[in-house]
């Protein structure tokens, strides 16, 4: 699994203190930050704040009216825990900072759970309160045209933010407990992503109501993380099992497996088998080594993915394409049946080992279906050998394989997969 | 990282008893405000107190309380209110009754947070009439307890709601009245108060707690600041809550007084009126604080006769100033009078006075002959004024009376039939001046009373003094002082009867005895009533005058431009002004010092009046100019210490041999401060270990200094063949036993080069 590098994200007090302090220097920013509110601030009186400055504005007027120095005391003890919210809430998030960790792979249709770290770096003060407004949209990969609203109607652009609110998920996670001084706790979230391509997990803002609930503040933190969505799995079924002896069968592969050739020694790990260490080694470094093995290879297979406009004239059907052969690339590196693939006229992608999986998969995860604007083009049911042209008339200058695997669409709905130009399986 | 040691946090049914019992206590402490707040509302405060203790303790118990009671609850809060302004026809105690109903169906009900925020702004409502109707110093406390409680009650609202997810109450409060049955009680009112505390004792950090009551202290310090610079502002549109409350003042201070009235006031120990001088030596020795005049003598009552009542309430004029007429003494010295509310409106003064002022605009009447001053309606509040250029001894001018007596006694009198009652147009028949020598109605009494004032003046012609002083001999020499009296019944009149027993009698029988009999011989003569003395604060130099202290004395015409002040009252020899003035004698001041528990405290409500309430914009300016002045001269005091200091280096510095004295003296410092830096180092760690730190579950300093360096040397990759000898003490110190310690410091010295040649290294 792919993580991602734990960087603290600081609270937004430093990020908006800092930013004006660069310029300013550190107490003219710091001043000016208590005047005016930092970028994407946002303070809104709730309904005891407002209580409190009317009550406020009403012992206040009669206490000029009446010039009466009782009421100037109850004034002052208001003005005086305002004050004191403010400067509370101002302690409460500074020393706050976050980290959002989507545990990868993400699969459309599946649960996707996303976690925020909270780590307190005060050495006495509790954190409390806090709410952190999360979001995940799509967004498109690829360079795009940008959008121009001038002759765009209101109805228009309405139905555009309608529909991006659609596919908008949101949620706000509450902090119920108390975060100690240096203290962390995680929050988790799950959703649902709904397709397959790039999905952005966004953390908008931070609020809190501490101490007093008196004021919603709010800070804008924009802190993003684009995650790739792998297509859903897909079901399929064999219709006939066709390989090529690979010359290279029986040969020994560079990587660990359970043949009988010493591979590598490395360290003892929990659960390893004791009949596998080696003595001698472990002696001479005063560690535990264990011995690995090399696999043995086995007959592979190249997937090739062609997604021409024309070929897929049903985006569903392109988006089944896109399952079935995720899918059926998972299935044949479980067996280390795979040797690489390629996307149109990408890179080839030599997958040996769990990472080239993923790579192939993330830019399976983003492949955009394009309408075809011309004729259809056929079907690429031709045999792809050594260098020759694909039926799209494109010379992929393929490397010479056997076992190329490609795919083309079955009927109206379906997906067949073809071995060397033999039909084996569909979906 | 370190991570603190996990403190166990309360669940969220905790935190919403906790929250059930702060809103019962806010409560309890709105309610108690009833008992300085003299308003007729104890019955709803023990309803209220006790509605409230017994749902904090039993929080079960509201939900037993049936749906068609939440129904009708408003209704009939709404009825009551209604009948009670009908029948009081004054709001403020009507709103204050509804404001106590209001909390009391508050405390009975599962609550939300609006209810919650119900709570306090009732609860506020009532602390602050409370203190703008008493401006007692308990409104002081009351409000930072209030405000306390308030903010605890707030933030543990905050922690319920962010703790619970939208769209679930989590058995924060039942909807009332929504459901056909009675409703079971959320699971959160199965409360044990023991465990709670128990709990909250877990939870609690000193820290915290420290951390918390500064913040308070903070809280109490920047209202203080603010109270000082809000800019304050003569609006002079008066008071405001005075209209909407009536209180009745002591009847023996109003203008109609029968004889018992001022001994009813005497019982009373009370502190009525608190008076600070400027300057105390213009103190006279026995101060009379003159409130009411009365002349009018109407069947052993004096009242003040109604043509002085109508000149009154003529004068009436909404103001914060008063002119009075130039006197002798000027300006310097300025009195300050607090009076407590209840007292009077009459308004007590030494005597003739220059000016008063008040803290703000008030409907006043003034009265510039008599030298009498008075609120219009009777103050529901502590009333503070200030009189400037009082001029006391006890004479009271009056140029122009001499003339009106004469004027009024060449007026023929009303027709016979009317004696003692109002003619037909309505106007007395003896109007002022003339009522200053009114005499009881029956002939007999007149004559009995002509005769005794022809055994006082023993058939010469004294002046108003002389004969003043023979009368007050003849009736202290007759009559004792009791302030239980029986006085001879039958149908004469009942001072005339005393006079002619040998009974004891009070300083009302007195003055009054003496007004009848200075008059049966000629000379005006009326009854003032106010107070006599005080008790001297030795705390906070002012004078305390109690209701005790009230009395009843005269004052006599001399004949010429004023008044003479006369106590005929047994005991009240020095009240004799004219007799001190003619025997040449000055007031020495002799006051009665207290010094008691009750003074003391006194003394701490005398501050409370004079530093926050009489607060206004002069005494703003004055801190202001005062702290500019403290600043002006500590800054001069700090320039004028810094030269000096300068010039001294400078000498010393160009004395003999200065180079070797100043070397010697850096070294000696610097040898200081290492041995110093070098000892704390040391006998911290001492202290620690002798301290039993670690039994408090406290990382030892050794320790912690010892896995710092394990860490360092694991982040540089430290070879551990290399560094064996030192990671394997540094391990020893951070987990072995101290028993087997080797000396830290030397440790860590070793640790610190192998770090340093580390470095080099890479």
């Amino acid at each position: 699994m792919n993580l991602p590098t734990r960087t603290w994200i600081p609270g937004p007090e430093r990020i908006g203190a800092d930013s004006r302090a660069h310029r300013a220097g550190w107490w003219s920013g710091f001043l000016w930050s208590l005047i005016y509110p930092t970028t994407n601030q946002r303070v809104m009186p709730t309904v005891s704040g407002w209580v409190l400055i009317g009550l406020a504005f009403g012992i206040g007027s009669a206490a000029y009216n009446a010039a009466n120095n009782i009421l100037f005391i109850a004034l002052a003890l208001l003005l005086s825990c305002l004050i004191l919210s403010g400067v509370m809430s101002w302690v409460n998030l500074r020393g706050v900072s976050w980290l959002i960790l989507v545990s990868r792979p993400l699969r459309a249709g599946q649960e996707a759970p996303v976690t925020l770290e909270l780590r307190n770096c005060k050495s006495l003060v509790p954190a409390y309160g806090l709410w952190f407004d999360l979001l995940t949209r799509p967004v498109a990969t690829g360079p795009r045209r940008p959008e121009a609203t001038i002759r765009a109607t209101s109805g228009q652009i309405r139905a555009a933010f309608t529909q991006l609110e659609k596919l908008t998920v949101r949620t706000t996670l509450l902090q119920r407990e108390r975060l100690n001084p240096r203290g962390e706790t995680r929050l988790d979230w799950t959703f649902v992503p709904a397709r397959r391509g790039m999905v952005r997990v966004e953390l908008t803002s931070v609020g809190s109501l501490f101490p007093f609930g008196f004021l919603r503040k709010s800070h804008g933190i924009a802190l993003r993380r684009d995650v790739p969505v792998w297509p859903a799995p897909v079901e399929y079924r064999f219709v006939e099992v066709a390989a090529t002896p690979h010359p290279a069968e029986g040969v020994r592969l560079a990587k660990a497996g359970s043949g009988n050739d010493l591979l590598a020694l490395r360290r003892y790990q929990t659960g390893d088998s004791h009949r596998l260490i080696h003595w001698k080694a472990s002696a001479r470094l005063r560690r535990l080594m264990v011995r690995q093995f090399a696999a043995e290879s086995t007959p592979g297979y190249f997937l090739r993915i062609d997604a021409t406009p024309g070929i897929w004239p049903r985006e569903e059907q392109f988006e089944l394409m896109c399952g079935f052969s995720a899918t059926l690339a998972e299935d044949l590196f479980t067996d280390g049946r795979i040797v690489g693939a390629v996307i149109d006229s990408g890179s080839v992608i030599e997958i040996h080992r769990a990472g080239d999986l993923e790579t192939f998969l993330d830019r399976l995860a983003v492949l955009e279906w394009r309408p075809f604007q011309r004729e259809p083009a056929l079907a690429a049911k031709a045999d792809l050998g050594a260098g020759g042209a694909d039926s799209a008339g494109i010379n992929r200058a393929a490397p010479a394989r056997r076992n190329i695997i490609t795919f083309a669409p079955e009927g109206i709905r379906g997906v067949a997969a073809y071995v060397d130009g033999k039909i084996t399986a569909t979906a | 990282m370190l991570m603190e040691k996990s403190r166990p946090q309360l669940s969220a049914d905790e935190l919403q008893q906790l929250r059930w019992l702060l809103g019962g206590l806010l409560i309890l402490i709105a309610v108690s405000t009833v008992a300085y707040m003299d308003v007729d509302a104890w019955l709803l405060a023990i309803v209220a107190t006790a509605a409230v203790v017994a749902v904090v303790l039993r929080p079960g118990l509201p939900a037993r309380v049936p749906p068609l009671a939440h129904r009708l609850a408003f209704p009939f809060i709404a009825v009551f209110a209604a009948w009670d302004y009908y029948t009081s026809a004054e709001l403020l105690p009507a709103m204050i009754h509804l404001d106590f109903l209001l909390l009391v169906y508050r405390a009975v009900s599962y609550r939300k947070k609006r209810d919650d925020l119900q709570i306090i702004v009732l609860g506020l409502f009532l602390v602050i009439v409370a203190g703008v109707l008493t401006e007692s110093l308990t409104f002081a406390l009351h409000i930072l307890v209030f405000t306390a409680g308030t903010l605890a009650f707030l933030f543990v609202i905050t922690l319920t709601e962010s703790g619970m997810t939208a769209g679930v109450a989590a058995g924060s409060g039942m909807e009332p009245g929504k459901s056909s049955g009675r409703a079971a009680p959320p699971a959160w009112t199965a409360v044990h108060w023991r465990h709670l505390f128990r709990r909250l004792r877990e939870i609690a950090d000193w820290r915290l707690i420290a951390l918390g009551g500064a913040l308070f202290v903070g809280v109490v310090a920047v209202s203080a600041f603010l109270f000082l610079v809000i800019p304050r502002f003569q609006v002079n549109s008066g008071f405001f809550l005075d209209r909407l409350m009536t209180k009745r003042s002591r009847a023996g201070f109003s203008d109609s007084i029968r004889l018992g009235d001022v001994v009813d006031i005497q019982q009373d120990n009370s502190i009525a009126l608190r008076v600070d001088v400027s300057d105390p030596s213009h103190i006279p020795s026995m101060p009379y604080w003159r409130m009411v005049v009365l002349d009018e003598y109407r069947d052993g009552e004096f009242r003040t006769s109604r043509r002085l009542k109508d000149e009154l309430a003529r004068s009436t004029r909404t103001t914060a100033y008063l002119r009075g007429l130039p006197t002798a003494s000027g300006w310097p010295v300025a009195w300050t009078f607090y009076l407590e509310a209840g007292v009077s409106r009459y308004l007590p003064i030494e005597g003739p006075y220059q000016r008063v002022q008040f803290r703000e605009a008030q409907q006043v009447q003034e009265n510039a002959r008599l030298r009498v001053v008075s609120l219009r309606n009777d103050p529901v509040t502590m009333t503070a004024y200030r009189v400037e250029g009082l001029a006391g001894e006890g004479y009271v001018p009056d140029r122009f009376f001499a003339e009106a007596l004469r004027r009024a006694q060449r007026i023929p009198p009303a027709p016979v039939g009317n004696a003692g009652r109002p003619g037909d147009s309505g106007q007395p028949r003896n109007g002022y001046p003339l009522t200053t020598l009114e005499l009881p109605g029956r002939p007999a009494d007149v004559a009995a009373l002509q005769r005794m004032a022809g055994q006082i003046a023993a058939g010469g012609v004294q002046s108003a003094a002389e004969f003043s002083e023979r009368a007050r001999l003849w009736l202290t020499g007759r009559h004792a002082y009791s302030l239980q009296v029986e006085l001879p019944g039958g149908d004469r009149d009942r001072v005339v009867a005393w006079m002619e027993s040998g009974r004891s009698g009070y300083c009302e029988l007195f003055a009054t005895a003496f007004t009848l009999l200075a008059r049966a011989a000629g000379y005006p003569t009326r009854v003032v009533t106010g107070f006599k003395g005080g008790d001297w604060n030795a705390y906070e130099d002012y004078f305390m005058v109690r209701n005790s202290d009230a009395h009843a004395w005269c004052e006599i015409f001399d004949g010429r431009a004023g008044w003479i002040r006369v106590d005929p009252t047994d005991g009240s020899a020095s009240g004799n002004s004219g007799a001190q003035a003619a025997a040449g004698q000055s007031g020495t001041v002799v006051r009665r010092s207290d010094r008691t528990w009750s003074a003391r405290l006194d003394a701490v409500r005398i501050l409370w009046y004079r530093r926050i309430v009489s607060f206004d914009q002069r005494t703003q300016f004055a801190v202001i100019a005062g702290l500019k002045d403290t600043t002006a001269n500590l800054g001069a005091a700090m320039r004028e210490l810094m030269g000096s200091t300068l010039r001294s280096l400078r000498s010393w510095g160009n004395g003999p041999r200065a180079g070797w004295r100043i070397l010697s003296w850096f070294s000696g410092a610097t040898a200081t401060v290492w041995g110093a830096v070098l000892l704390w180092r040391r006998g911290s760690s001492l202290w620690w270990r002798r301290a039993g730190g670690s039994r408090r579950g406290k990382m030892d300093p050794v320790r912690r200094e010892a896995g710092r360096w394990l860490r360092k040397f694991g982040e540089c990759g430290a070879s551990p063949v290399e560094d064996s000898a030192v990671l394997s003490e540094l391990q020893r110190l951070r987990y072995g036993s101290r028993s087997t310690w080797a000396a830290p410091t030397a440790v860590f010295r070793r640790a610190r080069r192998a770090m340093r040649k580390h470095a080099r290294i890479r």
